[in-house]
């Protein structure tokens, strides 16, 4: 579904992704781990629009995305659940959904079925949630544009963790329905919990690979590839 | 009862004004809150709206609603044209922004008036409303009536438009995350022109439905864009109910004010404004408070102390510097910083030799061009050293100039002398306003110097046993350079000592600003926080750099009068003050040389080449901006020599001037 081939992308003069490949089957779940600024969310912001490769191609079940606006990109079927949720603050969460339907076959009535502590909050505004009710109205933001791939950027940071628990549950129900999405974390927790496959970042490039399965049967490797055992965390 | 009997009639025009100005300013506050634009050719799109209006209007319903949807429809095209011309501006700050629409206002209202006269036009309204219905005992105008409940309808639709539609939220959501809303699948580019469409079209019909209230005229559009701004910053930008409670009392205020205190009633609502907005900047800037009550009482004393020696030191660098083997450094001085002295000898030298190749009327433009210079550089001082975009600036040079000219009419003649009077008379005055202007950032500077010059030139109007009022003052006695010497009578003379007083303001300007004191402003303007963090009262450079720009600002008023010999309101007006921000920005917003240049192109522009096209200044000048937007995004200052060639060049980004960018505190 999702093909990323050689790409460097970066801010100003820096270079944060350094020839990045990855390919994401349609239907699986992609976790992308690594530090803080090993170029998570530069790779989410390159793959949604919002950031201009400065080489290689994006391309999206066979079609270029590369350089195209993030409205566009959006238009194509990528998803995005950024980082700190970036809700609208000023509209309710009905607003939000009203803006976001853009009639596919993720309806609001979908999307309150699977997230229905929304739609008890329908007139409140988007400043007035919690934590985790703004990462569901994220969510549900994404799900209206009937996206063909996913991007959840740190979609449990912040939240308690049987709230962290539940946001697994849905990445996982997402799947199973056939949604392909690639996720970023710098937690091995989340990854070892829903990913398909698991990419470790280290400054940019991808240093390791792992299989769902095998990080879910001894995390120790995935552990040591982030380098979790010697940082003492 | 007798009293509100008696005001009923202007009570209701209050209403029906204040609705009215509540739909143009919803418009500007749409532009500028939801897509960032400082839109200051609002006002002509109400007038293009009115003229159409005016013009298709026969007395009859079919041309009365003609006139309603042609004026909507031109407005609203003006709005998707503006969007264009606005988008390429995106970074580059909002005084790039206030460049491109006070050129497109005032060329626009040239072309008004060019189309439809300078008269204001007779505006018929349907048969029918043209009569008057008895209310309450009192006839009132039908139409006024008719008015009161379209604008309401009107104000209706667009509420329910932004708070109850898709479009509305887009609208909202691309205020609060515009590069969320794209990912979410919307254009922020659509939204925005659909919001400059909308905020045009806005303007454009209430132009054509208040024809009849505030007519189409040459005065029209400068009319209403102060009214609406005044409302915008009443109101706030986020609420439309205070925009709305904020347009009632301006209109109350210019009508049933006006009926109750003709006195007060001009002073009232730029006070509002600026009492409004120094209290609101006053609670943000209150951290900053609390820090000076911790420090020691003598803090600002040390503080005054250290900015005297850094001064001093720096005097005496730049003296070294100026004194040293100048033959052996003349080619790097020549690549140095543009602050360096060598261009400015050049345009001394220029400057100089003008008498014998101008004409006497060419040289006394030259030398107003000198006054005006000097309050475009202390418009650059206040504006791109210490980053608080004025509008005011017109106020101390009023204040020099009255002084001058009063002084003159008592007979102190000696000129250099008046100049230095002018000059303490216009610090004192800055001395009394900064304290309101230094706590605010950004636009709220340019709104709270807006009111103070409004308020100054209303003074003076008014106080007209003392100023002549709009007759302004002539006749005074003529200047010399010393008791006894002869008076400076001709062009030439007048010229000599424009040019020297000048030159000496200039040259001590110039030793401040690149002293370390300099320095300082610059880093308070472009990493305030870090410099606060590291002890420096900013507050106080900011008031002495206030200060000395207001006594710059003295010195012009004071060359103004003596070269043309006669001041009024007119010269020290909201077009002096917004010139003269023009011609800063021209000038590249932190360039001296700059400012003093833009400063000469524009009395160039509309004094001297306007000379050769009678009536179109206005047309050439908003042609001018409108070039130097885009033409010199980095002003004036950009075609300079790049200052420090030994260093890399900077990023774009950092290189733009983008002066008005601090937030608000």
């Amino acid at each position: 579904m999702l093909q990323l081939t050689a790409v460097s992308a970066g801010y100003g003069g820096g270079t944060v992704l350094h020839g990045l490949d990855l390919d994401v089957p349609e239907g699986t779940v992609h976790a992308v781990v690594g530090h803080n600024g090993a170029g998570k969310t530069t790779l989410v912001h390159t793959v949604a629009g919002l950031l201009r490769p400065a080489a290689g191609t994006v391309r999206l079940a066979g079609a270029d995305l590369t350089g195209r606006p993030p409205h566009r990109t959006a238009r194509a079927g990528v998803g995005l659940v950024p980082q700190g949720r970036r809700v609208f603050a000023s509209l309710t969460v009905a607003e939000h959904l009203l803006l976001a339907d853009r009639g596919g076959s993720w309806t609001v009535s979908r999307v309150l079925e699977l997230l229905p502590r929304l739609g008890e909050r329908r007139g409140h505004r988007g400043s007035d949630l919690s934590g985790g009710e703004q990462q569901m109205l994220a969510l549900a933001r994404a799900l209206l544009g009937s996206p063909r791939l996913l991007l959840l950027d740190e979609p449990t940071e912040g939240l308690a963790p049987q709230l962290a628990r539940m946001v697994h549950e849905l990445i996982a129900s997402l799947a199973a329905e056939g949604l392909t999405v690639l996720l970023v974390s710098p937690s091995p927790a989340l990854a070892a919990a829903c990913a398909d496959e698991v990419t470790v970042l280290t400054s940019g490039r991808a240093t390791h690979h792992f299989t769902g399965s095998t990080v879910r049967a001894d995390p120790s490797a995935l552990h040591a590839a982030l380098d979790l055992t010697a940082g003492g965390v | 009862m007798g009293f509100l009997d008696a005001q009923f009639v202007p009570a209701l025009d209050g209403v029906a004004y204040g609705l009215l100005l509540f739909v143009v300013a919803a418009g500007l506050s749409l532009a500028f809150g939801t897509a960032g634009v400082l839109n200051l050719s609002h006002g002509t799109l109400y007038a293009l709206g009115a003229y159409t209006g005016a013009e298709c209007g026969d007395g009859t319903w079919g041309g009365f609603l003609l006139g309603l949807a042609a004026g909507t429809a031109v407005a609203c095209l003006a709005g998707v044209l503006l969007s264009a011309a606005t988008a390429p501006l995106a970074r580059r700050g909002h005084l790039a922004q206030a460049l491109l629409t006070f050129g497109l206002a005032l060329a626009g209202g040239n072309l008004l008036v060019e189309f439809f006269g300078e008269d204001e036009m007779p505006v018929p309204v349907p048969g029918v409303l043209d009569s008057t219905v008895t209310l309450l005992g009192h006839r009132y105008p039908a139409y006024r009536l008719c008015f009161i409940g379209m604008a309401l309808l009107l104000a209706a639709a667009g509420t329910w438009v932004l708070t109850r539609t898709r479009a509305g939220a887009a609208v909202r959501a691309a205020a609060d995350d515009p590069q969320m809303l794209a990912a979410t699948g919307i254009s922020p580019r659509a939204v925005h022109t659909g919001v400059l469409a909308a905020s045009g079209a806005l303007a454009g019909a209430a132009g054509a439905l208040g024809a009849p209230i505030i007519g189409p005229g040459p005065d029209t559009a400068d009319t209403v864009l102060m009214l609406s701004l005044v409302i915008v910053v009443l109101g706030g930008l986020r609420s439309l109910w205070a925009t709305l409670a904020a347009a009632l009392l301006v209109g109350e205020v210019q009508t049933l004010g006006v009926s109750l205190m003709p006195d007060w009633a001009p002073y009232l609502l730029f006070a509002a404004m600026a009492a409004v907005l120094v209290l609101r900047s006053g609670l943000a800037a209150e951290p900053e408070t609390a820090a000076h009550q911790d420090g020691a009482p003598s803090r600002p004393a040390r503080a005054l102390a250290a900015v005297r020696a850094q001064v001093t030191t720096g005097t005496a660098e730049l003296t070294a510097r100026l004194t040293g083997p100048l033959t052996s450094r003349l080619p790097a001085r020549l690549r140095g910083p543009a602050g360096s002295a060598a261009p400015f000898l050049l345009l001394l030298a220029v400057l100089a030799a003008l008498p014998s190749v101008l004409d006497a009327y060419s040289l006394s433009l030259v030398g107003y061009a000198l006054a005006l210079g000097l309050l475009a550089v202390s418009v650059t001082v206040v504006t791109g050293y210490a980053g608080l975009p004025t509008l005011g600036q017109a106020a101390p040079f009023a204040v020099g100039g009255y002084a001058t000219a009063l002084l003159a009419e008592e007979g102190w003649t000696t000129g250099p002398l008046l100049v230095l009077l002018a000059a303490l008379a216009a610090a004192l005055f800055s001395l009394v306003t900064g304290p309101a202007i230094i706590r605010a950032r950004g636009t709220t500077v340019l709104m709270i110097t807006l009111a103070v010059g409004e308020l100054t030139v209303t003074a003076i109007d008014r106080m007209g046993w003392l100023t002549g009022g709009t007759d302004g003052l002539v006749g005074f006695p003529a200047l010399r350079w010393l008791p006894g010497t002869p008076e400076l009578l001709d062009e030439r003379q007048l010229y000599g000592y424009a040019l020297t007083v000048a030159a000496v303001a200039l040259a001590l300007t110039l030793l401040v600003l690149h002293s370390p004191a300099g320095k300082l402003l610059t880093g308070s303007r472009a990493a305030e926080s870090r410099l606060r963090a590291s002890g420096h009262p900013v507050g106080r450079y900011l008031l002495v750099a206030h200060l000395g720009a207001g006594a710059l600002a003295g010195v012009g008023g004071s060359l103004m009068v003596t070269v043309q010999s006669y001041i009024s309101p007119a010269d020290v007006g909201f077009e002096t003050a917004a010139l003269a921000l023009l011609a800063a920005v021209i000038g590249g917003t932190r360039s001296v040389l700059g400012a003093l240049l833009g400063a000469g192109l524009i009395v160039f522009t509309r004094d001297w080449l306007a000379g050769a096209w009678p009536g179109h200044a206005p047309l050439l000048l908003g042609a001018l901006f409108v070039a130097a937007v885009y033409l010199l995004p980095r002003g004036l200052a950009g075609l300079l020599p790049r200052p420090e060639p030994g260093r890399p060049p900077a990023p774009a980004k950092t290189a733009a001037p983008r002066p008005a960018e601090r937030s608000a505190t």
